[in-house]
């Protein structure tokens, strides 16, 4: 019994650290500006989606953000984050041009739920971004993930992210969250 | 202070204005505090007690919907301690309760209970005389909720004049509209003008957008026609950009009811002006209009299926918020594809408008500059070279190619308001939409 305990809270651990090697690498393609790279790791039939969210009444809370669907700040098909990527990339995208420094730290890993070769995983996360000589910026929020495991490799197939602002204090979304 | 910001001979401005607390200030009084401005959308607030918070300058205003079913806009502070009633962006409510003192106040603003008032008050409040401040007026042009703290506004329909309400009509002829859940709203480090005059320039597409268009989210078919139509209306509302001859209007009619023919990007909009009675309400001018309408001072009507309102929050800085809407007999697979233009094209993560923002706080921070901000802004483009044509109808267009009139007729209506120091005043000195050469 022990042991069968001990092996699973080992593999539980495994799992963990798997994931987790893989945000890490992730957040770091980001944050050195390998975009293309950052591609080759999304499923074909990957949805990354951001919600609108606003401040309500406490009795009114279910209706913080908005619903797939619906209005959204991101709502990306793998075409569309090509898009995004190919436009910071082709020149002249001047949100990104001069090029932002931008540090992703992802923290709070927790494993949802684990079904075949999925996996559902939540993290929350600090986007740290400056520009020029003194514009700064800076993203809190929480994201919910998709992993798919494809010969033997993590994939991202889902992607939400749910910010803690509600107006956006920055001038623009040109990050990847 | 020197009123002198515009030179309407020269096409010149003072950059001063983009970054100058005393401009500023001036503006809150004499533009936000005396226009009619955008609330939101009746849609947004059907049922008595839904409301939609806004602000007018820097007032924050509760558009609700009262037990009446008549919209109110009210002062959002309380008239004890001027404590907000209402922290919520939207929602539904049965009355602004102040979490100060307790006062509360029911749907249409009047004051309905005080804590205490017999015991501290000893009876003697008169409550009539304390309710929400509620806009000097308020009204409704096919939907469009607006309000004015000035008692002295002309009607909602006289202020809009032709000019304004067609801008509206182009949305409202598309059909029963409804506006979405969710208002996208974000900061930019700019002066709430800079994304005005942005309205009417077609001439920053091809350079701030360059890398959309390289990459196939926004297609050079959709910035056709290359001519451009210009509607300048009363007290500085108007329409610019791209605009059909009435050769290609009928042509496209013809293709949309036909086929045959090369498809154009456009003929989609021109689908949806098919009907007899839409082309009579828009007017043989209006029908051919696929550009931007600005309802002045701050309302952009998108062509794309959204509004943007452009919020002051000081001199140099603005927030902006995306109110997108869809007309109740789309079929699924419009509702997508309208859904895809607004989740991608506008509003902070947009992939056209993440480079606006960039453009604009520049301009507004060299207006700082001790040196800089004394130096002028050019805005000559094509003046002189045009001329306005009256059609048959009584509408007036500027039939031309990209231009800078929208932005010089901004200009000319702005310093007059500027300058105006009451509603009397602004409407007695004010200029006339121009006619002739322009």
């Amino acid at each position: 019994m022990a042991g069968d305990r001990a092996s699973s809270v080992d593999e539980r651990l495994r799992l963990k650290h798997e994931v987790e090697e893989f945000l890490f690498m992730e957040a770091d393609l980001l944050d050195a500006r390998r975009y293309q790279d950052w591609l080759e790791l999304l499923t074909d039939d990957i949805h990354y989606w951001m919600p609108v969210r606003r401040t309500t009444t406490a009795r009114e809370v279910d209706r913080e953000f908005t619903q797939p669907g619906g209005v959204a700040f991101f709502d990306d098909d793998k075409a569309m984050l090509k898009m995004r990527v190919d436009r910071i990339l082709v020149g002249g995208a001047w949100a990104e041009d001069p090029p932002s420094r931008t540090r992703r730290l992802i923290t709070n890993l927790r494993i949802l739920e684990a079904e075949g070769d999925e996996l559902t995983v939540a993290s929350n996360f600090q986007l740290y971004r400056t520009r020029l000589n003194s514009e700064e910026d800076q993203w809190i929020g929480r994201r919910e993930d998709r992993l798919r495991r494809v010969d033997g490799q993590f994939r991202l197939a889902r992607r939400h992210v749910f910010l803690e602002q509600t107006v956006i204090l920055s001038q623009n979304l040109s990050s990847l969250f | 202070m020197d009123m002198d910001f515009y030179d309407t001979e020269t096409g010149v401005l003072k950059r001063s204005i983009f970054a100058d607390e005393g401009v500023y200030e001036l503006e809150l009084t004499r533009i936000f505090a005396r226009a009619w401005n955008f609330m939101c959308h009746e849609s947004q607030i059907p049922e008595p007690g839904d409301f939609f918070m806004n602000t007018i300058g820097e007032d924050e205003v509760i558009a609700v919907r009262g037990r009446d079913r008549r919209i109110n806009v009210l002062l959002n502070t309380c008239a004890h301690r001027g404590n907000s009633v209402c922290r919520a962006e939207f929602g539904n409510v049965r009355s602004f309760f102040c979490s100060y003192h307790g006062w509360n106040y029911d749907l249409d603003g009047s004051l309905i209970g005080v804590r205490g008032e017999d015991v501290f008050y000893r009876g003697n409040l008169d409550r009539k005389a304390w309710g929400l401040t509620p806009a000097a007026q308020v009204a409704t042009y096919r939907g469009f909720v607006f309000a004015t703290l000035d008692p002295g506004a002309p009607a909602l329909e006289e202020y809009l004049g032709w000019v304004g309400r067609l801008g509206i009509d182009l949305v409202a002829s598309r059909g029963e509209v409804e506006f979405l859940d969710g208002v996208r709203k974000n900061r930019v480090k700019c002066n709430w003008k800079l994304a005005v005059d942005n309205v009417y320039d077609w001439y920053h597409v091809q350079v701030s957008h360059g890398s959309a268009l390289k990459v196939g989210v926004l297609r050079e078919e959709s910035l056709r026609p290359m001519q451009q139509i210009v509607v300048l209306g009363d007290y500085g509302h108007g329409i610019g950009g791209p605009g059909l001859s009435e050769e290609e209007f009928d042509e496209a009619v013809e293709r949309v009811k036909n086929g045959g023919g090369k498809r154009q990007f456009y003929d989609g909009r021109v689908a949806e002006r098919m009907a007899p009675a839409t082309q009579r309400e828009l007017g043989p001018v209006g029908k051919r209009v696929l550009g931007h309408p600005n309802i002045f001072p701050n309302l952009w009507i998108s062509s794309t299926p959204e509004i943007c309102l452009r919020i002051p929050r000081g001199p140099d800085e603005t927030e902006l918020w995306w109110f997108a809407y869809r007309t109740r007999d789309m079929d699924e697979r419009k509702r997508r594809a309208a859904l895809h233009v607004t989740n991608h094209l506008f509003a902070p993560g947009g992939l056209l408008e993440q480079d606006d923002g960039e453009n604009w706080s520049h301009a507004t921070r060299s207006a700082k500059g001790r040196f800089a901000r004394q130096l002028p802004l050019n805005f000559t483009m094509g003046k002189g070279a045009d001329r306005v044509t009256a059609d048959a109808s009584g509408q007036r267009g500027i039939e031309t190619v990209v231009n800078e009139h929208g932005q010089r007729w901004t200009w000319q209506s702005w310093q007059e308001w500027m300058r105006a120091e009451s509603w009397q005043d602004l409407m007695a000195s004010r200029s006339a939409p121009p006619t002739g050469v322009v």
